[in-house]
């Protein structure tokens, strides 16, 4: 320590899914000027701490007290209301952002819907094998990267549980097969490789499937399926198997059946032998709100209280409500950027998040707040759904959950 | 101040030997107390059968896994949603219910039957965060939860090192860490053989499932740490080979290995099959009662089937890919962080099915066959067995033998032949034996001081029912229930919905394994060793050596 910072260690970075929790942050000033350990991703991600501490309601600066009277009214006076979970914010802010959708019988939904609908269903129909962090570090003597390498978007998952990684409870080493698909490359370190054409790539998993259940040939012909026999062998042999793939890709939009059909596969090797699958997810705490959905309604996403209980609806997502004009008031909880890229012209919206006050179009009523593991703490959950604490290490604008127990106690039913 | 004296009811508290005596139950403050002003506001209470709030020993509300099962169910919650109720205090919440309901449902509904104490029994050390939460979400019973231990990779380095001192240390560290109540044992060993897929345990000293480490020195190092420490209730046991033909045999060697050691042995209608694999199954529940009823140090609880459907979610990680590749169901798998495993199938009991009744009725036979009540307690496991909105029913099978000889007529009887119930159990639960196994008993093997009694200083958790011919509407639909002294369901109705108390233990330790400890984490562990530990739980520890 020198010149008056102020080390915090141990923070948790919510950068990406990884949710590093070694993360030693310096503060200089009221500022970060160190995020010690962190990756370039976290680095940027916690940045130097500064954000806007704004109050504004219909365009101007006003007290917190008239901010949250006009957003009562208009959530109160609404036709359909739409609570959106975004990024940054904790699992308590998740958990009162859902008081709030339940009390005014809205729809809530998060950055799920958007990004990783087509996995949870996946899971819903048939379930899923997975391991925690310290169980793929420690025990996966084979690690299959299908169609990605984690060094751009999970840049310390190989450091902490995969191939970068210590293993001392493995007697035998480490294999790493790099599963490339069209452009998608698995690492480039990785000791095998095998590629598959993007359009071959449900084909190959498919033979993969049947030579798992035992069919020699599977389904697909010539090429493709030796190559998807000897990637099966290759699993079937190891001890411990774990298939990673990004459930989040960046840009291109994943193949819409690669996660049940990976799962499907991965469930079937168990039938002799040992495999997980491991689905990469990106930052912010999103498994937080899939979690928080679940246990306060039943479901991960999309949930419509309109009946005044909570229903299920997949197909009708935030970004799908608002595209339609389904809903006239929009509650953002968190990040509201993540929502750039929705069509919701015509709805009214109230902002509660970090840089709420910079959003464009301005909402109608922002509210700033602090970062998740940067200015308020609270828990947030691991891509695995490993539970961790958040310690933030500046003090900063409002709390979310406080900012929407106050909001709540405002709004009528 | 406020008080209430509840008048002229029927008065069940087996603790203080009172067996349906009419007597008033005076209440201040949340506390039972001896006596009141005149003045004092009255429940009248007439004709009424007043007991302690039931105590769940043992179920599965609130954990990581619990969580995944949720999300694994979305038809179920949408054939039962379940909208908030008219509270005349409080915001209320809507949720849904199935086998695994939300948790504020969860809460109301265990309120709704009566029960203000409730026990997760399954909580994975690096997910006490996720069920402390889950559990702030889930209002009006007093809840706690028992650690998972028994295929922790540390602690069996411990014991292959010979370290038991130090295995103690850190169950001691551990329980304190994670803000749990008891040390939870699922399949010793087996778990962690199931992740180096090792599948069978052969016997309690298969050393090749544990790297070395055997069924019995887990069970014995565990046992002997819970008693050392002075934990209030003693080491909660799943035993080896849940589910299989033929797994009496282990369950009588674990029971054997831990003779003369206060131990409870949980589900064990599970454990209770005779016969062998690939052969007839049959009920072994008799042998199991027998061994109970002989020995004083051993308590279990039953873990009955009830027909209807059922999610089976355990750390025993093996037996639910038995289950889904036998069944075809959808199936979860998730091994956690060098300490335990998930595994989830959605399952359905159904009284046509040979199997499923032989369950039934090992589970009825260790109820009817058991001595001593105290000993062998109401549980289904909620939600494997059955769910806790099955206890009612359950309750009238035990109460009422012309109802439970005819339900019996109505299943598959393929394996029943030369069962104790096929052959005729008369034994009916009297109303004072049903506050045992499902207060008064749990109260006393948990520890719980102030819980399951009715006598001077117990909280003051009171549920009072209309009497009805019919037991299972009686038992279903309590008239007044008490929490803390709170008048949570009034005429039937939930009315209010206070935060419960959370359920935790403190014990001492000798800190010299924390330096031990954090070199483990370093090498070994994905979370910092600083953050491991739960912080700032909101209420004070029921046992505090630390």
């Amino acid at each position: 320590m020198s010149n008056g910072a102020i080390t915090t260690q141990q923070a948790t970075c919510l950068g990406c899914g990884c949710t590093c929790d070694d993360i030693d942050i310096v503060v200089r000033d009221g500022r970060i000027a160190e995020a010690r350990r962190a990756c370039a991703l976290g680095v940027a991600w916690f940045g130097d701490g500064v954000v806007p501490a704004e109050i504004r309601s219909g365009g101007e600066s006003v007290p917190l007290d008239r901010a949250l009277a006009d957003a009562a009214a208009m959530l109160t006076g609404a036709r359909r209301v739409l609570v959106y979970l975004a990024p940054d914010i904790s699992c308590d802010a998740q958990r009162a952002a859902t008081a709030v959708a339940d009390k005014l019988h809205a729809v809530v939904d998060g950055v799920s819907s958007t990004t990783v609908a087509s996995g949870i269903l996946a899971a819903q129909r048939r379930g899923r094998v997975a391991a925690t962090f310290a169980e793929i570090r420690n025990r996966a003597d084979l690690l299959v990267y299908w169609a990605v390498d984690p060094a751009q978007r999970y840049p310390r998952f190989a450091e902490r549980c995969g191939e970068r990684a210590a293993m001392p409870l493995l007697s035998a080493g480490r294999t790493v097969i790099a599963v490339d698909v069209g452009n998608r490359h698995g690492p480039a370190s990785a000791d095998e490789r095998i590629a598959f054409a993007g359009a071959d790539e449900t084909r190959a998993i498919g033979a993969l499937r049947s030579i798992a259940a035992g069919h020699t040939d599977g389904d697909a012909a010539g090429d493709v399926a030796a190559r998807a026999a000897q990637l099966a062998n290759r699993i079937a042999a190891a001890r411990y198997a774990v298939i990673i793939y990004d459930a989040e890709p960046a840009g291109d939009e994943p193949l819409a059946d690669r996660a049940e059909s990976l799962t499907a596969f991965a469930q079937s090797l168990n039938a002799r032998g040992r495999c997980s699958l491991c689905a990469l997810r990106a930052g912010g705490n999103r498994g937080g709100a899939e979690a928080v959905l679940t246990w306060q309604t039943g479901y991960p996403m999309t949930v419509d209280f309109s009946r005044g209980v909570p229903r299920y609806r997949p197909d009708d997502t935030a970004a799908t409500l608002l595209r339609r004009g389904d809903v006239d008031v929009l509650l953002c909880v968190g990040d509201v950027a993540v929502m750039r890229g929705f069509e919701a012209g015509g709805v009214r919206r109230i902002v509660i998040g970090p840089r709420a006050s910079t959003a464009a179009p301005a909402a109608d009523v922002a509210v700033d707040t602090g970062v998740a593991g940067i200015h308020t703490g609270g828990l947030a959950f691991r891509m695995d759904d490993v539970p961790l604490p958040l310690r933030p290490p500046l003090t900063g604008p409002l709390d979310p959950a406080a900012v929407l127990a106050s909001l709540a106690a405002r709004v009528r039913a | 101040m406020s008080q209430l004296r509840i008048t002229g009811g029927a008065v069940y508290d087996p603790a203080n030997g009172v067996d349906g005596d009419v007597r008033d139950v005076c209440i201040a403050d949340g506390r039972i107390v001896a006596s009141l002003p005149d003045s004092a506001p009255r429940l009248d209470a007439r004709g009424m059968v007043v007991m302690p709030g039931g105590i769940d020993m043992h179920a599965h509300i609130a954990s990581s896994s619990v969580n995944q099962g949720r999300r694994l169910l979305p038809e179920e919650h949408t054939l039962d949603p379940a909208p908030a109720p008219a509270l005349v205090e409080g915001e209320a919440r809507s949720g849904t219910g199935g086998t695994i309901p939300s948790t504020f449902t969860t809460g109301y509904r265990y309120a709704g039957l009566g029960y203000t104490t409730v026990f997760d029994a399954a909580v994975a050390a690096a997910s006490a965060r996720d069920t402390h939460a889950q559990l702030d979400d889930t209002p009006v019973i007093d809840a706690g939860f028992f650690v998972l231990m028994g295929n922790d990779v540390y602690l069996l380095a411990q014991i292959a090192a010979g370290e038991r001192d130090r295995a103690r240390d850190y169950a001691a560290w551990l329980l304190g860490a994670t803000g749990a109540y008891a040390i939870k044992v699922v399949n010793p060993g087996g778990v962690e053989g199931w992740k180096r897929n090792v599948r069978t345990v052969q016997s309690l000293d298969d050393p090749a499932p544990a790297n070395g480490v055997t069924p019995r020195a887990i069970l014995e190092t565990l046992a002997d740490a819970a008693r050392v420490l002075g934990l209030p209730h003693p080491v909660h046991i799943h035993c080896n080979n849940l589910g299989l033909p033929g797994n009496v045999a282990t369950t009588l060697e674990s029971m054997r290995a831990l003779t003369g050691r206060p131990a409870h042995f949980t589900h064990l209608q599970f454990h209770a099959y005779a016969g062998e694999k690939g052969k007839a199954w049959a009920s072994g529940a008799t042998q199991i009662a027998e061994y109970v009823n002989a020995h004083p140090e051993v308590t279990g609880d039953v873990g009955q089937v009830m027909f209807g459907n059922a999610t089976t979610v355990t750390a025993d990680g093996a037996v639910e890919y038995l289950l889904h590749a036998s069944s075809g169901r959808k199936w979860v798998n998730v091994d956690v962080e060098l300490e335990t495993g998930c595994g989830i199938v959605p399952y359905e009991y159904r009284d046509r099915a040979a199997v499923a009744s032989l369950q039934w009725v090992v589970g009825l036979e260790l109820f009817l066959l058991s001595a001593d009540p105290w000993r062998m307690v109401l549980s289904t496991d909620h939600p494997n067995g059955g769910t806790f909105m099955s206890y009612p029913e359950l309750i009238r099978l035990l109460m009422d033998r012309a109802w439970r000889d005819e339900r019996l007529k109505g299943v598959n009887q393929k394996l029943l032949a030369g069962t104790a119930l096929a052959d005729g159990l008369a034994r009916e639960y009297t109303l004072g034996e049903i506050a045992i196994i499902t207060r008064a008993g749990p109260a006393r093997q948990l520890g719980l001081a102030h819980k399951g009694h009715l006598g001077v200083g117990a909280d003051a958790d009171v549920t009072i029912y209309s009497r009805n011919a019919n037991i299972a509407e009686m038992f279903a639909t309590p008239r007044y229930v008490l929490k803390g002294g709170v008048l949570v369901v009034e005429e039937g109705q939930l009315r209010r919905a206070p935060q419960g108390r959370r359920l935790h233990v403190r014990p001492g330790y000798d800190t010299a394994v924390m330096r031990d400890l954090e070199r483990w984490f370093e090498r070994y562990g994905t979370v910092s060793f600083a953050n491991f530990p739960v912080a700032n739980l909101r209420d004070d520890a029921v046992h505090d050596a630390a």
